[in-house]
């Protein structure tokens, strides 16, 4: 037998299921899965790594259709870590994020995942090129859920 | 069929639609466009996300 440097591969899997606190943690109400949003934002917004929240600067007006905040996201499937050799963790919202009967208030280009749990610290960020809404439906359709395309993975 | 626009409903056949895809850098957008008398009258967008996220880390390199 051998020993090998690694980061255990259960160990991405229990950081997105909010196992290990190395700073000073959150008191978490309970033990269920927490609440994830998306807000769209205008093409003019500043949206990026460094945002650390959900804002409502820059987010598309509550006019059309479109309610501060966003929607919330369906979370059907808990993060796994299957498929490969096991390294990647990855979780996904199990249904798309749909807007209907919308009129955008501007272009907008970009999705704020946000944990509206956890005081809307943000998750993620999503671009996909500049868009207008009229009198329509708005779709973002998640990728599919594995290791190579999972919308969020550690690896 | 009526269709819902922002001119209120209107007849499916007195709308012309147009599909547009395309591909930004990381999802396939759809867009359908759909028009009276040469207005734009309604726009649905689909948005398929293609890859998600990936936090890479360094540790990569030890498995």
């Amino acid at each position: 037998m051998a020993n090998t440097a690694a980061v255990p591969k259960s160990f991405r899997v229990e950081l997105l299921n909010g196992i290990h606190a190395f700073g000073t943690s959150v008191v978490r109400a309970g033990t269920g899965a927490d609440t994830f949003k998306m807000a769209l934002y205008l093409a003019t917004a500043t949206i990026n790594a460094d945002t650390t929240a959900y804002t409502g600067t820059g987010e598309l007006a509550a006019t059309g259709n479109y309610t501060a905040g966003g929607v919330t996201l369906t979370n059907a499937t808990a993060p796994a870590n299957t498929g490969g050799t096991g390294i990647v963790a990855f979780w996904t919202p199990s249904a798309a994020a749909t807007w209907t009967a919308l009129t955008s208030s501007g272009s907008f280009d970009c999705a704020l995942i946000y944990n509206s749990t956890q005081s809307n610290k943000a998750v993620g960020v999503f671009t996909f090129g500049a868009q207008s809404v009229t009198a329509g439906n708005f779709t973002i359709n998640m990728p599919t859920n594995d290791l190579t395309t999972g919308l969020i993975r550690i690896s | 069929m009526l269709v819902e626009t922002n001119k209120g409903l209107i007849e499916r056949n007195d709308l012309t639609v147009k599909d547009v895809i395309y591909d930004e850098d990381n999802a396939r957008v759809v867009a359908t466009e759909w028009f009276f008398n040469n207005e734009l009258v309604r726009r649905d967008v689909n948005v398929n996300i293609l890859r998600g996220l990936d936090l890479a880390g360094d540790a990569e390199k030890f498995n």
